[in-house]
């Protein structure tokens, strides 16, 4: 019990996701944020990442509480704060936790130096992704009982979550169609070490005083947990090593899916520019060691009835409830759909009285030092639909080195703002951003945190063919 | 810039051992029994059947983790007789070899008119607590004491309902 327990205040502490990439969106000096829109005014001769270390990502954040709600130092008895915890979050609080690292990556220019046939770009990246509801209701149950609950319906359906780990092989093409437009889109491949997904989950529990017995007691439930490539490491007596096998299976012989991306980049006028992108539209036909898990069924429990009138009926009240709510495990395969993301910006590009208007530029990169712009971001949930909006200020201090503020409001924060910066010497780029400055403060107290770092070699279009 | 921010970053003092003082003590509320029998149940073939008796499984502690976590049981019981008669009541917990482990006793008074509830609650803890954890069956023995005859007209019931309030302590 202690050991689930502490595997879920891990992943609890750990924290929760977004995927949110607000300032890596359209950050166009760094060739990733084109992962994150494949119609992207990313400009290249050719480009590689250095292998493990081009791009690396992690996004956490609790919506409800935070590490400090729960561990702080400060006297209070542990239950008590757990108790806090769960009494002040909502069912609709996330817990997240996404991480993304790139395995290699790289992209080229098809044609010559004057021919405008498109950009190639490629790669392979490693994910974990962690999304859980709070399942208040369920917490409540198993912390306090339903004692002092008669007449509340304890709601099963509290409990959603699904984890994955995956890998993703994808190749995308993007290209000027015309000089205000660029078009982009990237096919992916998906390969998923293990899935585990509960989400379409019903159900109530409630206890009303009743005449004939003492109380009216009734479970319904209709819950379902998925599992693909779980079921061997969780058996009895496996005595493998997990971490390894599971990296092989991230790699190769995972189950398969397929998906894409769009976007698209658009200029109406010369400093005015619109973009916009959808994610992971894609599915994974989970097939290899699957299991299914269900619980379904009703049951109203009354309790032990004599009877004495001679034949004996009832039986035990135990076999009843296992019998009215069975644990059925199916091995059929199973589909699951990746969360959508959907991403778009609008931007204001102008010069200030310190700009150099004649920056030596190639033709689609900005030739204004400032943009201010805003996004918005929206991702698919088992629930409503998460969303971020972003309000940024974007500068190139040096010809080699950009940045680009964030102010972002979601549901894990009001004041979050970011920082990025990229930075080349000759071909050797250098990025980093981190969001939710604010909460470096005091780390323990933070919902939700993110950064992204990475190491690129970039070779620049240049006017002239050498 | 990630080490400038962390050296202007720091962090309250967390103590994640705290998880070792993690304990859970719900108290759950559930029907334990119930039954009623009409006046004209204890005639049989127009005789006065003065004894009933019956026994079922009890095997509220086949989970082995209710079986571990339980600190404590209340059995809340209540009974309403509106038969003319007075009744003993024995509620009796067996082992799995059918020998009585813990009896409770009540004394029904014959209905006169208004009703009088006969209630009581038995605690189960440390010693107890261990009868009830190997207690297989329920056994119910009611006994008619002497009164005015019955027949299959009379009117009334005895009637018994019950619940448990279980408390769990998960450490």
């Amino acid at each position: 019990m202690r050991k689930v327990f502490l595997l879920f205040m891990v992943l609890v502490s750990v924290g929760c996701l977004s995927q949110n990439k607000q300032i890596l969106y359209n950050f166009t000096a760094v060739p990733q944020s084109l992962m994150t829109n494949p119609g992207a005014d990313v400009s290249y001769k050719f480009y590689f990442g250095v292998p493990l270390l081009s791009g690396i990502s992690v996004n956490a954040g609790s919506t409800s509480f935070s590490a400090y709600d729960l561990f702080a130092d400060n006297g209070v008895n542990y239950n008590t704060k757990l108790r806090d915890v769960v009494h002040r979050s909502s069912r609709n609080d996330k817990l997240a936790f996404n991480e993304q690292i790139e395995l290699f990556s790289g992209g080229f220019k098809l044609g010559d130096w004057l021919e405008n046939k498109g950009y190639i770009s490629f790669g392979m990246y490693q994910e974990f992704d962690f999304m859980m509801f709070m399942p208040k209701d369920i917490a409540i149950l198993a912390l306090e009982g339903n004692r002092d609950y008669l007449g509340k319906s304890f709601n099963l359906g509290d409990l959603s979550l699904r984890t994955e780990m995956l890998s993703v092989l994808h190749v995308g093409f993007h290209k000027n169609i015309t000089e205000k437009l660029i078009l982009g889109g990237r096919a992916k491949i998906y390969s998923s070490a293990f899935n585990a997904s509960s989400t379409k989950n019903s159900g109530y529990v409630y206890t009303i005083p009743a005449t004939n017995t003492v109380y009216e007691q009734v479970i319904y439930s209709d819950l379902q947990l998925n599992t693909s490539g779980i079921s061997e490491y969780i058996a009895e007596g496996y005595e493998g090593d997990a971490v390894g096998d599971i990296r092989k299976k991230t790699l190769f012989g995972g189950d398969l899916g397929l998906g894409f991306d769009l976007g698209l980049t658009y200029y109406p006028k010369k400093n005015i520019q619109f973009t916009a992108s959808i994610l992971d539209v894609g599915f994974i036909k989970h097939s290899k060691d699957v299991e299914t898990l269900t619980y379904r069924g009703y049951y109203k429990y009354e309790g032990i009835n004599p009877n004495f009138t001679g034949a004996n009926t009832s039986g035990s009240t135990y076999q009843q409830f296992v019998d009215a709510i069975p644990r059925d495990t199916i091995y059929s395969a199973y589909k699951t759909w990746r969360p959508i993301k959907i991403n778009s910006s609008y931007q204001y590009s102008f010069n200030d009285s310190r700009g150099g208007a004649d920056c030596n530029c190639t033709v689609s990169e900005s030739e204004y030092r400032n943009a201010v712009g805003g996004q918005l971001f929206v991702m698919s949930t088992p629930r409503a639909p998460m969303m971020a909006l972003t309000g940024y200020y974007r500068r190139n201090i040096l010809d080699k080195l950009q940045m680009k503020a964030t102010y972002t409001v979601d549901s894990y924060s009001f004041k979050n703002i970011g920082l990025g910066m990229s930075s080349r010497l000759g071909a050797f780029n250098v990025y980093l951003m981190a969001d939710n400055l604010l909460e470096y403060k005091d780390l323990a107290k933070a919902h939700s945190l993110s950064f992204q770092f990475g190491f690129n070699f970039i070779f620049k279009e240049t006017n002239s063919p050498y | 810039m990630l080490l400038v921010l962390l050296s202007f970053s720091c962090s309250s003092n967390l103590d994640f051992d705290q998880v070792n003082d993690f304990k859970l003590e719900p108290v759950f509320i559930a029907n334990l029994t119930y039954f009623e029998i009409p006046a004209n149940q204890f005639i049989e073939n127009g005789m006065e059947q003065n004894i009933a008796f019956d026994t079922q499984e009890f095997d509220m502690f086949r989970d082995s983790f209710f079986r571990k976590n339980l600190r404590r049981a209340d059995f809340f019981f209540e009974i309403n007789n509106t038969i003319n008669r007075s009744y003993s009541i024995d509620i009796i917990l067996l082992d799995e070899n059918d020998q009585p482990l813990y009896r409770v006793h009540f004394d029904v008074p014959a209905y006169s008119g208004t009703q009088k509830l006969v209630t009581r609650t038995e605690i189960f803890e440390n010693a107890t607590l261990d009868l009830l954890k190997r207690a297989k069956r329920m056994g119910f023995v009611i006994t008619m004491g002497a009164g005015p005859a019955l027949n299959a007209n009379s009117p009334g019931s005895l009637k018994l309902r019950s619940s448990a309030t279980a408390y769990l302590v998960v450490e």
